[in-house]
């Protein structure tokens, strides 16, 4: 093949340098990287508050819920990570019962995979509705707490109810 | 899936944190970027293969990336502006003997990096006898001297 065939033409600068520079490009490239760079700085930010799981700010992540009559509390983290244990706390207060019932609705054993319960229940039952917790306690408060994994990710909203038959509504976000 | 799409995910993503970060990040790898390379690399690799270090895990990711790395590859070839948009061009930082001071400034290099560049290269002492200094996409500073006047 002829040499000519293969000369490529390049960009001469001050009519002696073949450099193929292209400002407009290194323009935009340095304000695409200058509001990049603020936005990874904010990124972290929010990570710092909370906004990402895992820590945090109170109020932020972790949210704290009360039933109207206070007798049922839930702590739990409104920022989750895919497959990334958690824990949930649940206070009883004021207990009729020595054997109080835990209602989770059914996404709770659809998307979230619970690792140990502390203290164990006496007894689980599953229907189409969710899931109920029985467990046996003698005094009137009790701490249970749920060590959970979520195994979907997006929004995860789950109600539950307590042995006084009020409802608590928890919205998660998972991370992928 | 889960394994094709985890790899995809970081792969464009290194390859975008990288090119966002500026072209002087990766060259020249000072004691404090090795380490940044090594928790990167560490950090890169958990999220990858999360808790599955099963062969096929591994194996499957190797081809997602090398797969990923032809197809961006053979789009730089066949299209020039992909090739400037993922890899940036070269810049004249010195022109003439003249330094551009805006764009060295811009891209994070001061007279002392060029001067390092004429030592290693071609061995030269002083700025005034640099023509050209050009800014490589890959973050090497590349330097022509001026031409020796008899």
């Amino acid at each position: 093949m002829p040499l000519y065939h293969c000369v490529i033409y390049m960009k001469k600068h001050n009519n002696e340098l073949e450099i193929d520079e292209d400002m407009q490009l290194e323009h935009r490239t340095w304000v695409i990287q200058r509001i990049s760079w603020v936005i990874l700085f904010l990124i972290l930010v929010a990570a710092l508050l909370g906004f990402t799981g895992r820590g945090g700010v109170k109020g932020i992540n972790k949210i704290t819920r009360s039933t109207p009559s206070q007798s049922m509390e839930v702590e739990y983290d409104r920022f989750l990570r895919d497959e990334v244990e958690g824990e949930m706390k649940i206070s009883l207060k004021n207990l009729k019962s020595t054997s109080p019932t835990i209602f989770f609705s059914k996404p709770f054993y659809d998307k979230i995979r619970v690792e140990e319960i502390v203290p164990e229940p006496e007894h689980i039952e599953i229907d189409q509705e969710g899931i109920t917790y029985t467990f046996r306690t003698a005094k009137p408060e009790s701490i249970i707490l749920f060590y959970t994994k979520p195994m979907h990710v997006g929004n995860i909203q789950v109600i539950t109810r307590g042995p006084d038959n009020e409802t608590i509504s928890m919205s998660h976000f998972v991370y992928p | 899936m889960d394994t094709i799409i985890k790899g995809a995910i970081i792969y464009i993503f290194l390859l975008l944190i990288f090119r966002l970060s500026g072209k002087r990040t990766m060259y020249d790898v000072t004691v404090f970027d090795f380490v940044l390379l090594l928790i990167i690399a560490e950090t890169t690799q958990q999220a990858l293969l999360g808790d599955d270090f099963s062969l096929t895990n591994g194996l499957l990711l190797i081809t997602t990336l090398i797969v990923l790395d032809i197809i961006i590859s053979l789009l730089k070839q066949k299209y020039s502006p992909i090739e400037k948009l993922v890899d940036g061009g070269p810049m004249i930082i010195m022109d003439k003997g003249q330094l551009l001071k805006d764009r060295m400034q811009k891209e994070r290099i001061d007279e002392s990096d060029i001067l390092e560049s004429a030592r290693d290269l071609h061995g030269l002492q002083r700025l005034d006898q640099i023509k050209y200094a050009i800014l490589e996409k890959n973050g090497n500073i590349t330097i022509i001297p001026q031409e020796k006047t008899s």
